[in-house]
């Protein structure tokens, strides 16, 4: 019978090739676990620090609006995901997250808000919540000081 | 004329030894930068007036936690944080205190974060995660109309 498919050398040659392969399958995975994110947030926004806060969850289905602070004039700038939205439009706002909450009784909405804006900001976001019949809301913050 | 020596290898074989040097050298690197990895974390809270009114319920130990606009915390009016206190020990302390006795009477905590419109959100977190820390999970948000 014949035999398996031993070689004659004890020792097999290095393969540089299939070395090669996994690097750079390793590379492709830190790659897309860097920049996978289910959610659009604002890089512009600093975000205050929460560390006694729980680990945000991205498969839960959220709204989220990213509130940044223009330190010149004083005023908020809000964006419902990446989209920039207009703040006197209230009836949009509210019908928008109205239709993306559907019949999820569990649909949240996630506030992303720079560190320096002020309170009647963030009351602002919770109306819009508050119309399209979301209570719960979740506000964001990092584990650590930047 | 001489020739000079041919090398009698060309392909002098792929060394494992600094190989698996560099491959710890970049696991190293990824060890330690997994450290400083910042990811967000998040305070939950619910909107306020949104009791259940069918069915007959306790009343809650209802505490109000104020969030001026120069940063002063109060709680039901007394003040426990000064602007600059981000830890906020002394409202930990005693939300630590109100949250046990509320277990031990077997009644429901409510808190409320009241802010002030021009309250930095900055401050409203810090007294949100104070609450995170002493497991109060109990939290309503709202913002005192000063017009």
């Amino acid at each position: 019978m014949a035999g398996g498919g031993g070689g004659g050398e004890g020792e097999p040659e290095f393969q540089v090739a299939p070395m090669i392969d996994v690097l750079l399958v390793l590379l492709i995975f830190f790659m897309s676990i860097t920049s996978a994110q289910v959610l659009k947030v604002d890089k512009n926004i600093s975000l205050p620090v929460a560390s006694n806060g729980v680990k945000r969850d991205d498969k839960a289905a959220a709204g989220l609006i990213n509130i940044s602070w223009d330190k010149t004039t004083g005023q908020a700038k809000y964006k419902i995901d990446d989209r920039e939205i207009d703040p006197n439009d209230k009836e949009g706002i509210a019908k928008e997250l109205s239709d993306r909450k559907g019949t999820n009784e569990k649909y949240r909405l996630l506030i992303r808000a720079d560190k320096e804006c002020h309170a009647k900001y963030i009351s602002k976001a919770l109306e819009w919540g508050a119309e399209a019949g979301i209570d719960n809301i979740a506000f964001s913050g990092l584990n650590k000081e930047e | 004329m001489k020739q000079a020596p041919e090398q009698a290898e060309s392909n002098p074989g792929f060394q494992i030894a600094p190989m698996i040097d560099v491959v710890f050298v970049i696991m190293l690197f990824f060890m330690v930068m997994a450290g400083a990895v910042k990811v967000e974390h998040e305070l939950k809270t619910t909107l306020p007036g949104n009791a259940e009114t069918a069915k007959e319920t306790d009343l809650p130990d209802e505490v109000t936690i104020g969030v001026s606009e120069t940063g002063d915390i109060t709680l039901n009016e007394d003040p426990v944080g000064a602007p600059g206190d981000k830890l906020l020990e002394n409202l930990y302390n005693q939300m630590k205190q109100l949250g046990q006795a509320a277990e031990q009477s077997k009644t429901k905590l409510l808190i409320t974060v009241q802010a002030e419109e021009n309250a930095r959100y900055d401050r409203v977190i810090n007294v949100l995660d104070c609450l995170a820390k002493a497991n109060i999970t109990n939290v309503t948000f709202a913002v005192s109309d000063t017009e």
